[in-house]
């Protein structure tokens, strides 16, 4: 393994303090190196290389490439569910015929994602694990109630664990994922009959760009009411969130002028967004209430 | 019998025709070798280390474990270089720091050293502690009464402001006040012409800070040979002035500094002046005895490259009922951040707009250019002319609706035209004004979609449409600024009649060599790859002013025009004296001396030039050229004809205007550009493209962020340039008003498209949407908040000093 200290002429103060590089074939190899701990995890390396670069994010000891490791890449049907491997890129993601037959929105939030460059290389894995409030696949995949899976080998033998993706977040670029733990998949349950989902994302231009805002919004459409309803909004707290309220202003109500207003009401007192170099507090909360009615106003109509 | 029909030679023009840019394979390819991936056998790597304070007194620099560092060779701070002298126009700034640092990229130490690598690990080293001194953050802040000084007098050992001599450059004297530079230019009478308008306006307007952003970051290598001469590789716009800059600097003959320009990733303005990591770049070479590398990273180009300038305007203006307009008086306050670069002269420029751009029989212009802590603006492609352009576009809007007249009939009643002098004197010689308005408006319908939007204002939906015009007036002649504006060319014809063109002019990415070749060969009748292009090293091409002011077209193809021309005379003379016919008979057509009237070769002209070499009284082809424009020095009053010839446009500029989010879409442009002639259809057309797309990043996207001196958003991930899929449809069309002293009758285009698209696109979301706003940049929240009447109207009383 290529091992780059002794070429380093002062260690501690060189940026690059990697002492070993690691690039596994099986999730077995993968894990057991994990458990050994101090470990920086390179997936697609989209979001690590600048983010190190610009001191953000420290080298841990060991960088793991987990490019190699076998059978973490791809789109199947497991069960009543869709199986998303981590390594799959965001390019994809966008073009897989099952993500574009049972997620849709997923593909169109894959669509609006940054650049061909970054989708080429991104992983859905890495954007999850990134944790940003503003990542752009975490808002559909919170409102189609996807979970995520978590491999370790803590005692010698692979175990895995699963967790809803609404409750994976922690804060930004903070996540419940255990240091031994790698992400290996998402599953997504497969639509039910009357199922709708939008996706919006607001920034100031259509490509490479941070959301202002996001929202996401999924539920069951019949009789021109919504229920089993789940709203999410990106980049207005420090992870991805639910809208609980938002939602029960719209559960099981007829979708009509007065139930959006107050829906979209709701959804500007509900989040507590914060000013930054993009935009204000304000603006977002504003956003959050017009795109709201808007994205309901497309679903009442269609 | 079989006789073949005999050869013509038609007369065929390249004029006009679309041409290929000569340096376009290889940059398509990706083979063009820029200074990023020069390698100078022995060159060292720099960094510098830049100020962590906004305003600060330096107590200490400790550069002790840097030098310790293994692989550093030299560590430089203000006290290892006694001897630097002070750079930029007004002479208050000195490359290293050593007792005060002024803004956040002011430079404190650098570091010379085997990789990047090292020599970025080494500024970690470096200590230095500060006494941190109250910021000044805007202009106003900074023309308050008692305001802390940016520039105070050194004390003496009494603790009393040192004088020293008169004509001590501020760096070393200091500056008694934060006014870096004034201003003032009047003609006509204001107040008459006051109280002779029906109508006034009178708002303030707020522009703000945007940059280059260069695909080709800065970057130089500086060597020095055994004999102390100086080479340096530099992505400088003007190699002959800073040859002559830096030998003074290093108080060595101009001679023995070389400058060699490898291509240059874009410039736009941005390398026009030295800035400290080039002449820091020399002392660190000149210690190291090794050449020695810098190249800016980008979040050092969006911290330490210059910006354009920001401005706050207040605009009054006035009109008859009858649509003449009757004055104007300008007060601007220029933030000129800590050092003092081109940004400060902007109103050079500005002025002019103001005076000049409609017949206007009063203009009175004032401005004041203050230190701030802030980063410091220098020359940008349009150089002050947006700003003035925004301000003066929407007034003209304003008042054409006060007194209920169409917002192009009202232009058109101001426009200027040919045989007009101005006020500020210059003289229009050919100006297609009124036909880009005329050209610019039928197609793009905009008086029915004027009064269509008008109407549709209130009807359902959150998308309104909008479209607005604006006009423009720029040098397009070159600009007297320096001793000379000229430019030198030196041709010569090889034995197989290829050309090599010697000219002053630089290429940075604007298409001069295409341009330039072009116009040789359509006087010797040679296909452009007959042309070599040499134009990158001081040491061989004649002198040329440098890369500004839209003149490299007008001015560098003048003189390879009167190179070529003495050329052709001596080729046509020799043909004539070989062949024993009439030299006024004969003309260079197709790679052949032919007899004009019929076409019908005479000799290959290759064959000529070896018969011309290896004869008895063997001769060369081989000429120069030095052309300088007729224009003149304005006098001190700022009025003179500046420029041989001016470029004149209209654009419009079509949005739609979400409410809901207050995104603005541009949707497309027309443009009609007066350009005197179309010489290479193609160049000029990508020239008119991106210049559109870098106003419409000035008017929509682009911000520097500039909080308390402290750049927020110095990376392309938050700093917005507009990305293809917002690039408007564009309908690009050009009036040819054949000027007689361009070349071939062109006119200079490089800076114009730039310069009406944020006041077009201004006047567009007001026709979209009845709300006006007065500061830019147009963003999603700010034009959100100006239509829930949630900004602050920029607000500034005229003001000068006394």
């Amino acid at each position: 393994m290529p091992d780059c200290t002794t070429n380093c002429v002062n260690e501690d103060i060189l940026t690059m303090t990697i002492e070993r590089y690691a690039a596994p074939q099986s999730l077995d190899e993968a894990l057991g190196i994990l458990q050994q701990g101090e470990v920086t995890i390179l997936a697609g390396g989209t979001d690590l290389m600048p983010q190190t670069k610009a001191g953000r994010i420290a080298f841990k000891p060991t960088l793991m490439n987990i490019g190699r490791v076998a059978g973490l890449k791809g789109v199947s049907l497991d069960g009543a569910y869709l199986r998303i491997g981590a390594l799959t890129t965001i390019s994809e993601l966008l073009r897989d015929p099952l993500v574009v037959q049972h997620a849709p929105v997923l593909a169109e939030a894959c669509d609006q994602f940054a650049s061909d460059q970054i989708r080429n290389a991104g992983t859905l894995g890495g954007n999850i694990n990134n944790a940003s409030p503003a990542g752009d696949t975490l808002v559909p995949l919170i409102v189609l109630d996807a979970e995520v899976e978590l491999a370790s080998k803590p005692n010698g033998s692979v175990t895995t664990r699963r967790l809803p993706l609404a409750e994976f977040f922690t804060g930004p670029g903070r996540t419940k994922r255990a240091a031994n733990e790698l992400l290996t998949a998402v599953r997504v349950p497969l639509p039910q009959p009357g199922h709708v989902a939008r996706f919006y994302k607001f920034g100031t231009r259509p490509a490479l760009d941070i959301s202002t805002i996001s929202i996401g919004i999924a539920g069951i459409k019949r009789d021109g009411a919504l229920t089993d309803i789940r709203v999410a909004f990106g980049a207005v707290a420090p992870t991805p969130v639910r809208a609980p309220r938002t939602e029960a202003a719209l559960e099981g109500r007829p979708l009509d002028a007065e139930a959006i207003a107050a829906a979209a009401d709701t959804a500007r007192d509900e989040v507590s967004p914060i000013d930054d170099v993009r935009a204000t507090a304000w603006y977002r909360k504003e956003l959050i209430h017009n795109m709201t009615r808007r994205m309901l106003d497309h679903v009442a109509k269609a | 019998m079989n006789v073949a029909e005999k050869p013509v030679i038609a007369a065929a023009s390249l004029i006009g025709q679309r041409i290929q840019k000569k340096d376009a394979p290889e940059k398509a390819a990706g083979k063009t070798r820029y200074i990023q991936d020069m390698v100078v056998p022995g060159m060292l790597h720099a960094k510098i280390l830049r100020s962590s304070r906004v305003h600060a007194k330096i107590k200490s620099i400790d550069t002790s474990a840097a030098k310790a560092l293994p692989g550093v060779h030299v560590v430089l701070t203000a006290a290892d270089v006694p001897d630097q002298q002070p750079i930029g126009v007004a002479r208050d700034h000195l490359p290293l720091k050593g007792e005060r640092v002024r803004s956040l990229r002011d430079e404190i130490a650098a570091v010379a050293a085997d990789s990047d690598e090292i020599a970025e690990a080494a500024l970690k080293l470096i200590r230095v502690e500060y006494e941190d001194l109250p910021v000044i953050a805007t202009p106003e802040d900074a023309i308050k009464p008692g305001a802390p000084l940016i520039h105070p007098a050194p004390l003496d050992a009494h603790g009393r402001p040192q004088s020293l001599p008169p004509k001590t450059p501020i760096a070393f004297a200091g500056k008694a006040d934060n006014i870096a530079m004034r201003f003032d230019y009047t003609h006509g009478d204001i107040a008459q012409a006051e109280a002779e308008s029906d109508v006034v306006v009178e708002d303030s307007f707020q522009l703000h800070y945007v940059t280059h952003c260069c695909m080709g970051v800065s970057g130089v290598i500086a060597e020095f040979d055994a004999s102390g001469n100086l080479l340096m590789y530099s992505n400088t716009q003007v190699p002959f002035l800073h040859k002559r800059e830096f030998a003074e600097y290093l108080n060595i003959d101009p001679s023995r500094v070389r400058i060699i320009q490898p291509p240059i990733g874009g410039g736009f303005g941005s390398k026009l002046d030295i800035y400290p990591f080039e002449v820091i770049c020399i002392f660190l070479a000149r210690a190291a005895k090794r050449p020695v590398k810098m190249v800016f990273t980008r979040e050092e180009e969006f911290l330490a490259s210059p910006t354009r300038q920001p401005v706050l305007l207040t605009l009054r203006s006035g009109c008859r009922k009858d649509g003449t307009l009757t004055f104007r008086q300008v007060h601007t306050l220029h933030d000129n951040g800590a050092y003092t670069s081109w940004g400060a002269t902007t109103p050079f420029v500005m002025m002019q707009t103001f005076s000049s751009l409609y017949r206007v029989p009063a203009c009175d212009y004032h401005t004041t250019v203050v230190y701030t802590n802030n980063p410091y603006a220098g020359s940008f492609r349009g150089y002050g002319n947006l700003q003035a352009t925004f301000a003066i576009e929407q007034h003209m809007d304003m008042l054409a609706e006060k007194i209920g007249m169409d917002p192009l009939d009202f232009r058109m009643k101001n426009a200027q035209d040919v045989g007009e002098v101005t006020g500020q004197g210059m003289e229009f010689k050919s100006c297609g004004f009124k036909e880009c308005l005329t050209t610019a408006a039928e197609r793009s319908d905009y008086r029915k979609k004027h009064a269509d939007n008008i109407a549709n204002r209130n009807a359902r939906g959150p998308v309104k449409r909008g479209i607005g015009i604006a006009s423009m007036l720029h040098v397009g002649g070159g600009a007297k600024i320096y001793p000379s504006d000229g430019c030198g060319t030196i041709l010569k014809l090889d034995d197989f009649a290829n050309v090599t063109l010697i000219t002053g002019a630089s290429e940075i990415g604007q298409g001069s060599e295409t341009v330039l070749s072009q116009l040789v060969c359509e006087e010797l009748g040679l296909p452009i790859s007959a042309v070599t292009v040499v134009n990158n090293d001081t040491a061989i091409t004649p002198w040329d002013v440098g890369v500004h002011a839209s003149r490299t077209t007008f001015i560098a193809g003048n003189s390879a025009i009167g190179a070529a021309r003495k050329a052709k005379a001596k080729i046509l003379a020799a043909a004539a004296k070989k062949h024993g016919c009439g030299e006024a008979a004969l003309d260079l057509r197709g790679g052949f001396v032919v007899v004009a009237e019929t076409g019908e070769p005479v000799v290959e002209l290759a064959r000529l030039m070896r018969n011309l070499h290896f004869s008895d009284k063997a001769e060369l082809v081989m000429t120069t050229f030095y052309y300088e424009p007729p224009s003149v020095h304005q006098d001190k009053a700022f009025k003179g004809d500046v420029s041989a010839a001016y470029a004149w446009a209209a654009q419009v500029v079509e949005v739609e205007v979400d409410t809901e989010t207050g995104i603005v879409k541009m949707t497309k442009v027309t443009g009609t550009h007066d350009v005197g002639r179309v010489l290479n259809r193609l160049g000029l057309e990508g020239q008119i493209e991106g210049g559109v797309v870098m106003g419409q990043g000035y008017a929509l996207t682009e911000n520097l962020i500039v909080e308390n001196g402290v750049t927020r958003n110095p990376n392309f991930r938050d700093y917005k340039l507009v990305t293809a899929p917002e690039i408007p449809e564009m309908d690009i069309t050009f009036v040819e008003s054949m000027d007689g002293e361009g070349p071939q009758g062109a006119k200079g285009v490089g800076e114009a498209p730039a310069i009406c698209i944020a006041a077009a696109a201004a006047n567009a979301i007001h026709n979209a949407t009845g709300v006006r706003i007065f500061g830019l940049p147009f963003t999603p929240e700010a034009v959100y908040r100006a239509l829930r009447g949630k900004s602050d109207k920029p607000h500034w009383p005229a003001w000068k000093p006394e």
